[in-house]
């Protein structure tokens, strides 16, 4: 990827208020953000293109964060995946670092640090 | 099941009752044990709750999980807490367990989604209505209500018809099968069946009937505007508020209004209004946009009519010329009917939005026609007198006024606003009613233009201190120094400050933002932020060395960054682009479940109020158990004397102060285990070190004799012990409870009868001071004058300070642990300095005059000199 292009960032949480309000603050951060609130409908748009960076929740109403995070891992290894949860386990946290998960950040979550995670995937994408 | 297990546990606390002089009792070291328990549940439950009050400063991204799972946490200690005192003193307080039980299931019930009034929910006074009610009394009562009780503005007197009217009113009549069927056939494609559905639907409406419920509501509200406006005929604006009115979608003017309109035709009115809403071109407009005929929430605003000279409208941005620092008003003779729906030609002021609002461009009218209201309901149109047609409507102070308001109710809803306002025949400005303006970007604003203008400004702080509350504003910095420099603060001025301060609340309406040097985003001061959604950033510990009175800043909230400068582009970038976070769903649930939890009203233990019944809150709940069990502890401690002895020592000090210490943990030195005396020197605790530092600094205990004038000494032989005969018992016992983080002192000194509990840790979440007084001998003004000068020594350390006679109560928290021990030294010196006092405060320079010994006394320690926000008189 060409430093001129903008970052992408997926975001995938069944909570309509966090891609609210995230969705908002990275654009405004320069960048280029889709937000899910359906995991089928992420995983649809998965195989349409790739991300730099995915953040997803682990633990939603009828679906598993921890397949997603597995899909997109497969897909597209170079991907960043970074997890936000509010109930993060040792088992979860263990199982998440496995698959190859960037970072952990628990909800509730200042916007500040999330974006911060952010930046240091992105840096991790532009160095490789 | 919560119900279940509370009644299991009355059942045994009643049996426990029964047995209690049968079984051998708690050894005492089981019953510390409890209090301890108390201790810890306590502080996490006042943990929990700020740090829920700490969410709605934006900063933070939560869901509503977490409000779900927060809740329960708190739930659980609360109930511990109520446990644990009933097992402290059996089955005494078995009430509490269901004043809980009501409270919890009302924030039960609002986590599930329903609404809990406590007055009916049919017709709701303005001054009834809380913020967040959005859906059940709409947009425009609701953003009026905030107007009234938040912002403190001027609006008409009146009250909502809600949304669960308009449900009773659909069922009672049949309508919700009926609207589905009737929509069933809708054809966009045939607009005359369209036309024939709309008005059998409209006449449905019109020929329904009220449920009596809800017109015995609508007359219980008129009659309570009947009372406070003697003598008047009550004519009403009758206008439509239905949810999400005036938010996304705008339905802006397509439900009607009625003004005038006399009590008799009031309901029929409203009728007309929810009619109104199924008019042909509105059903056309919802079915295209995707609604569903059920969906739709009507609720109305009955509003007392203003007496209106001039009326007129204000858009806080001029959409039209794209000028970021303009605002547009618009003003006619009479009422504003004709102006918001364009038949009149109006008279146009543009006005800088930076204060002092300066007039730029006026437009005057030739002003030929107004509309007045008729004696008997109704309204009329008439010719302008001629000499009045070409004269403005408007004085230059008027229109600034205007727009101080307009700006005021802009910051605080964060969008542009399109306001409606009226002026009466007495010279008054009245709000009448206030909504989003919708602008798009304009096409100069995108990102890349704000990153443009930014780059023009310095960086004077950057991630320097805790987001508050986030929001974007620029104006001139006003630097506090001092009670004057507070009281002087020029409306506007974004407010810097050395500490966070309860005081800083007085203010809050009039200044755009704030900054300070040292404080915590969960004190009251940050709360009360929250409520008036000021910018605010605190901690940056450099605010007040970097910025000067009068410099121009940015204050970017949002980022967490103040530029140099104003940028207006940035303002408004933020006011036309960002998301309001506060109107989100899980935001105002939030609040509404805060409004259950955290206000606290039992501030008084000696009040008669102070039993379970008086617990309207989880927090006086948490309040009650802890000083209950606290007054427990020391009732075992005076009648288990002999148990009591292997922790409980006698301090001897310079002073005699009688008082008796128990240890509850590492609060006095070991070593001393088998001592029964003890001296300062053997203290651990760091709150009762700190007290003990300021009791006893030289010049703060004054042994020299007073001069006693007769009119105090005679009225001191007269006043008896009454007023704190709770307190008799412990005349000659005075009592700590310790722990090497915890102090609560009951200290009886001469008349004055002081509690202080405090608890001082590495954790500044953690701290608080509570510091009680109340004083004995000399006459009631006397005891008054000496009420406030412990208020405004309080206050000047940045306590918050409650009043009542001559009770004063200090509180303050969440400070870093060196602060805290500088507080609570403080309240060491001011119960020693205050001893002697009551029977000099002759005069109420008296007041000042001891205000200033004090902080002199105080300074020459060195205690308090730099560290508190008003350091001198």
């Amino acid at each position: 990827m060409t430093s001129d292009q903008k970052t992408t960032v997926l975001i995938l949480d069944d909570e309509p208020i966090v891609c609210k309000r995230l969705k908002p603050a990275l654009e405004k951060s320069g960048y280029e953000v889709e937000s899910f609130t359906r995991s089928r409908e992420a995983m649809h748009r998965l195989t349409e293109r790739q991300f730099d960076i995915a953040i997803t929740d682990l633990k939603m109403d009828g679906m598993d964060g921890m397949a997603f995070l597995t899909e997109v891992k497969k897909r597209y290894p170079e991907t960043e995946v970074i997890v936000i949860t509010g109930f993060a386990t040792m088992e979860t946290a263990k199982e998440s670092y496995q698959k190859g998960v960037f970072d952990f950040v628990a909800k509730p979550f200042k916007l500040g640090e999330i974006l911060e995670v952010v930046k240091k995937a992105e840096a991790k994408r532009r160095s490789a | 099941m919560l119900h279940r297990l509370i009644r299991f546990i009355q059942d045994i606390t009643g049996y426990m009752q029964q047995r209690r002089s049968l079984e051998p009792e708690y050894p005492f070291s089981k019953l510390f044990k409890k209090f301890q328990n108390i201790l810890a549940s306590n502080n996490e439950a006042l943990e929990l709750i700020a740090d829920m009050g700490d969410k709605l400063g934006g900063d933070y991204v939560f869901d509503k999980q977490y409000i779900l799972s927060t809740y329960e946490q708190l739930k659980n200690h609360v109930f511990r807490l109520v446990l644990d005192l009933n097992t402290l003193s059996p089955g005494k307080y078995v009430r509490l367990f269901e004043v809980f039980e009501d409270i919890n299931d009302t924030i039960q019930q609002e986590l599930s989604g329903k609404w809990v009034l406590p007055q009916g929910d049919f017709a709701i006074l303005y001054p009834a209505l809380s913020q967040d009610m959005y859906e059940l009394v709409g947009s425009k009562n609701a953003n009026l209500a905030d107007i009234r009780n938040i912002l403190d503005l001027p609006t008409p007197d009146g009250f909502a018809i809600t949304t669960s009217a308009f449900r009773a009113y659909l069922e009672r009549n049949g309508l919700c099968d009926y609207l589905v069927q009737a929509m069933s056939l809708w054809d966009p494609d045939d607009e005359k069946a369209c036309e024939e559905i709309a008005s059998e639907i409209q006449a449905h409406f019109l020929s329904g009937s009220f449920p009596p419920e809800m017109t015995r509501q609508v007359e219980t509200a008129v009659d309570a505007l009947q009372r406070s406006n003697p003598g008047k005929m009550l004519c009403f604006a009758v206008r439509s508020s239905a949810w999400g009115e005036d938010s996304i979608h705008s339905f802006a003017g397509q439900y009607q209004s009625f003004l005038n309109v006399p009590v008799h035709q009031l309901l029929d009115s409203y009728r007309k209004v929810l009619a109104s809403a199924y008019a042909p071109g509105v059903l056309a407009y919802r079915h295209e946009k995707g609604f569903q005929v059920q969906e739709l929430a009507m609720s109305a605003g009955c509003q007392l009519m203003v007496n209106a000279a001039v009326s007129g409208v204000i858009y806080t941005l001029d959409a039209l010329s794209g000028e970021t620092d303009t605002l547009l008003i618009t003003a006619a003779w009479g009422l504003g009917a004709p102006v918001v729906d364009g038949s009149v030609l109006t008279d146009r002021f543009k006005v800088s939005r930076t204060p002092p609002h300066a007039i730029g461009n006026v437009a005057l009218a030739q002003k030929s026609t107004m509309m007045l209201p008729e004696a008997a309901g109704g309204t009329k149109t008439v010719p302008v007198p001629d000499s009045r047609q070409h004269e403005p409507c408007l004085t230059q102070d008027q229109v600034q006024k205007l727009a101080e308001m307009a700006l005021l109710i802009e910051r605080y809803f964060k969008r542009p606003q399109d306001i409606e306002w009226a002026i009466d025949t007495e010279g008054k400005i009245v709000i009448l009613q206030a909504r989003p303006l919708h602008i798009r970007t304009q096409p100069g604003c995108t990102a890349d233009h704000v990153a443009k203008a930014m780059s023009d400004h310095a960086i004077l702080l950057n991630n320097q201190g805790i987001v508050v509350q986030r929001g974007v504003v620029a104006g001139k910095v006003f630097v506090v120094r001092n009670e004057d420099d507070l009281l002087n603060t020029p409306t506007g001025a974004i407010l810097v400050a050395r500490h966070t301060s309860p005081r800083l609340a007085r203010v809050m309406r009039r200044i755009q933002g704030i900054l300070t040097d040292v404080g915590s985003p969960m004190g009251h001061m940050a709360t009360i932020a929250r409520e008036f959604r000021v910018p605010t950033i605190v901690n940056t510990t450099v605010a007040t060395r970097i910025l000067k009175t009068g410099d121009s800043i940015t204050l970017d909230a949002s980022q967490n960054i103040v530029y140099s400068g104003l940028i207006p582009e940035l303002c408004y970038d933020e006011i036309t682009s960002e998301d309001v976070f506060e109107e989100s769903y899980e935001y105002r649930l939030l609040r509404r479940i805060l409004r259950n939890v955290s206000p606290l009203n039992l501030i008084d233990p000696h009040d008669q109020n102070f039993r379970p019944s008086g617990c309207q809150t989880v927090h006086d709940i948490i309040r009650f158990v802890h000083e209950k069990a606290v007054q427990q502890l020391i009732h075992l401690g005076d009648t288990r004397t002999a148990q009591a002895d292997a922790t409980s020592k006698r301090l001897k000090c310079a002073i005699p102060l009688g008082l008796t210490v128990i240890d509850i943990g590492g609060g006095i030195q070991a070593g001393n285990a088998m001592a029964r005396d003890i001296g300062p020197e053997d203290i651990a605790s760091t709150p009762m070190k700190a007290f003990l530092e300021g009791l006893t600094a030289p010049g703060m205990w004054s042994t020299e004799p007073m001069s006693v004038d007769f009119g105090s000494f005679m009225s001191s032989l007269t006043r008896t012990f009454s007023a704190a005969s709770e307190s008799a018992r412990y005349t000659n016992r005075n009592l700590a409870v310790v722990s090497a983080e915890y102090l609560d002192l009951n200290l009886r000194l001469g008349y004055h009868f002081n509690i202080i509990d405090a608890y001082v840790s590495d954790k500044p979440n953690d701290n608080y001071a509570y510091f009680r007084f109340l004083g004995g001998v000399t006459d009631v003004t006397r005891r008054s004058r000496r009420a406030r000068f412990i208020g405004e020594v309080l206050e000047r350390f940045n306590f918050r300070v409650d009043i009542r006679g001559d009770l004063v109560v200090g509180r303050i928290k969440k400070l870093d642990r060196d602060i805290m021990i500088e507080k609570i030294t403080i309240i060491g010196c001011l119960v020693a300095y205050t001893r002697q006092l009551d029977v000099q405060m002759n005069s109420d320079d008296d007041i000042h005059q001891h205000v200033s010994d004090f902080f002199k006394g105080v300074c020459v320690h060195d205690i308090g000199s730099e560290n508190n926000g008003f350091n001198t008189g």
